[in-house]
């Protein structure tokens, strides 16, 4: 995964709809360089002065972007992913909900052929403060540049954490919301991999929720590769009942499989100190750094 | 499949044995998982012993639901039960097949099972032919189970599933293999190329008006309603209520850009949800304005007779939200922590 610099065109697919006309408004508000924008049979229009056009292949010919933010409703969302990959995206942020978990996959195959990244679906999408790189839909004033690596498989959670880092005075070097569906286009894995590269990162927050077992490959990881970073985690849903969808696809506990226990235990026994609730994440970071 | 009959009621379990031969298996029609494990299934000899069992099962609930329904079934003698599905492995980001010579309960603890990745478009007699092999089965039960396998594999690529399974997968004593329960799981986000499934899900009242909104929500019993924006707020919430000692009614999430309208229709909603005492709302306001949050909240308590209502409600315009708010019963706190003690105590 190559995070975008400042300056560094960015594409919105589907930017004449309502979502993508709002964020294509505050991702230029908060400095992102939004160069262009796709919608099929809208091309020569524009949208907060950014010129429109039929194709992604179009739009990245006239730009040169690397990265797309997508807007594209459930339905069409395969076909979208499919023609920003084909046309050179190297990172798409899916933000669309509801998308079939076959169609995930497909995109999935697709981009690691292409060796390009999917950010989502179901996600807030990543922010970079020191860039001014906005790639999403998260409220700018919640984050602030810094140290702190955050990722996280719910919106409004990333938000709310973000925000009391923020407070904390724990600014971040990126975040990313990876998004709630039973499958994600980078994996928690995937992702911790990546910062632990990342010079200006010095810890990392990583949210959880209840569903599938991402957490518990996490903490393997983690013991098996000797992170070296601190990390501090959340987990979501340790009162949810089973055999429900908690709002998320992906948040679903069926048996004994998914439960909050049970990776809040394996996050444990991998040295991760676990905050029990949200406001206690910059106490435990607080102390992680000291 | 055994030959069976659908009854809806205790006359019916016992009607069923003028068509069908004694022993006879009675199974509860709910869409839940373990149903064995929570006594939703019983082996019975006679329309007596039916009878008794029939009034037990249709009143036992399995994952919060009562049967309208029973499936009485001859049971079919056997000697041996094997385990077969399709499924995605979201670790593995993958759909696998998952074959066991020895079924049971618990997938996790099976010995011995057999897990593939399957192609996206699909697998042919050469991959079924191989799982049967490591199953070590004799020929001729390997080639009913290559059918099978190939049947269940198309059904679930076909019909978008999540999990199909079949367990137990019986060996007759001739050696027929027989589906003896049978479970899938849809792909909710795919039903839009699926409306044949439209009508499948039962929907109590609630539960459609929410569907209807675009509201994320779960019944949960208790006596606090829980609303909130974004799945894992509302699921943090659920937990600091829970670690408070208070009752969840129900988990509610409006989705993003939460509008006036949404917050009126949500707070309508929970408001005339049974058993509902008070109202817990916990909006971080990113995208969402605040002032709106408020305006719904005014408009709702302007209708009469509203639950009292604890609000944190944090983000863009939040003063203004205030001022909005101020002189209302509205309870309003500046950490969804304050907002939950307050709603747990009743205060």
């Amino acid at each position: 995964m190559m995070l975008p610099k400042q300056g560094d065109s960015v594409i919105v697919q589907n930017m004449t709809g309502r979502y993508g006309r709002l964020h294509t408004r505050l991702m230029l508000d908060y400095g992102t360089n939004v160069a262009a924008g796709s919608a099929p049979g809208k091309g020569g229009q524009s949208v907060e002065g950014v010129p429109v056009f039929n194709t992604v292949a179009e739009a990245v010919e006239k730009t040169g972007a690397k990265s797309s933010v997508c807007f594209v409703p459930a339905e069409f969302t395969l076909s979208a992913g499919e023609e920003a990959l084909d046309a050179g995206i190297k990172l798409l942020v899916i933000i669309t909900e509801r998308v079939p978990i076959r169609d995930e996959l497909r995109l999935l195959q697709l981009a690691q052929s292409k060796g390009a990244s999917i950010v989502g679906p179901n996600c807030p999408g990543l922010i970079v403060p020191s860039q001014k790189v906005k790639l999403g839909i998260m409220p700018a004033p919640s984050f602030s540049p810094g140290s702190v690596a955050l990722y996280s498989r719910s919106g409004t959670l990333t938000y709310e954490i973000a925000g009391q880092l923020t407070s904390a005075g724990f600014g971040q070097s990126v975040a990313v919301g990876i998004g709630g569906d039973p499958i994600n286009g980078t994996t928690p894995v995937e992702w911790m991999d990546f910062v632990q590269g990342m010079e200006d990162t010095k810890a990392v927050v990583a949210v959880g929720e209840i569903g599938g077992d991402a957490e518990e490959r996490l903490a393997r990881h983690i013991e098996k590769s000797g992170y070296s970073k601190p990390i501090v985690a959340y987990v979501a849903g340790r009162h949810a009942p089973k055999e429900k969808k908690m709002g998320h696809a992906g948040a679903i506990i069926y048996g004994d499989y998914g439960t909050a226990d049970s990776k809040i235990k394996a996050l444990t026994a991998a040295g991760v100190k676990v905050a029990v609730t949200p406001s206690e994440v910059p106490v435990l970071l607080k102390k992680a750094l000291s | 499949m055994p030959k069976s009959v659908l009854v809806n009621d205790v006359d019916g379990t016992r009607g069923a044995f003028a068509s069908l031969e004694p022993p006879l298996a009675l199974k509860s029609q709910v869409l839940a998982g373990g149903r064995g494990k929570a006594g939703g299934i019983a082996l019975v000899n006679d329309p007596t012993e039916a009878e008794r069992e029939a009034r037990r099962i249709f009143s036992l609930a399995i994952g919060g639901e009562r049967p309208n329904e029973l499936l009485v079934e001859e049971a079919y003698p056997h000697e041996q039960e094997m385990y077969l599905s399709v499924t995605l492995d979201r670790g593995d980001r993958a759909f696998v097949t998952i074959a066991a010579s020895a079924g049971g309960i618990n997938v996790e603890s099976m010995a011995g099972k057999v897990i593939r990745k399957i192609s996206l478009d699909g697998i042919d007699a050469a991959f079924a032919a191989e799982v049967a092999s490591l199953l070590k089965l004799p020929s001729e039960q390997a080639r009913q189970f290559g059918s099978i396998l190939l049947s269940l594999e198309k059904l679930a690529r076909e019909k978008e599933c999540e999990l199909a399974e079949i367990n137990p997968l019986a060996v007759g004593e001739d050696g027929v293999l027989m589906a003896l329960d049978a479970k899938v799981i849809i792909d909710d986000n795919a039903l839009f190329r699926h409306p044949e499934f439209a009508k499948l899900h039962p929907v109590d009242e609630f539960e459609g008006e929410a569907s209807r909104q675009g509201f994320a929500f779960v019944r949960l019993g208790g006596d606090i309603a829980v609303v909130g924006n974004g799945a894992g707020l509302v699921l943090s919430t659920l937990d600091l209520v829970g670690d408070a000692g208070g009752k969840p009614a129900c988990f509610l999430d409006l989705g993003g850009g939460a509008q006036q309208e949404r917050i009126e229709a949500a707070l309508r909603l929970v408001n005339r949800l049974p058993g509902v005492e008070r109202i817990l709302i916990n909006i971080y306001g990113g995208i969402t304005r605040t002032t709106d949050v408020a305006a719904g909240m005014n408009a709702v308590l302007a209708e009469g007779a509203v639950k009292p209502i604890y609000a944190r409600v944090s983000g863009a315009e939040e003063e203004e939200a205030r001022k909005l708010l101020a002189g209302t019963p509205v309870r309003m706190y500046r950490t969804a922590p304050e907002a939950v003690e307050a709603v747990v105590k009743g205060a």
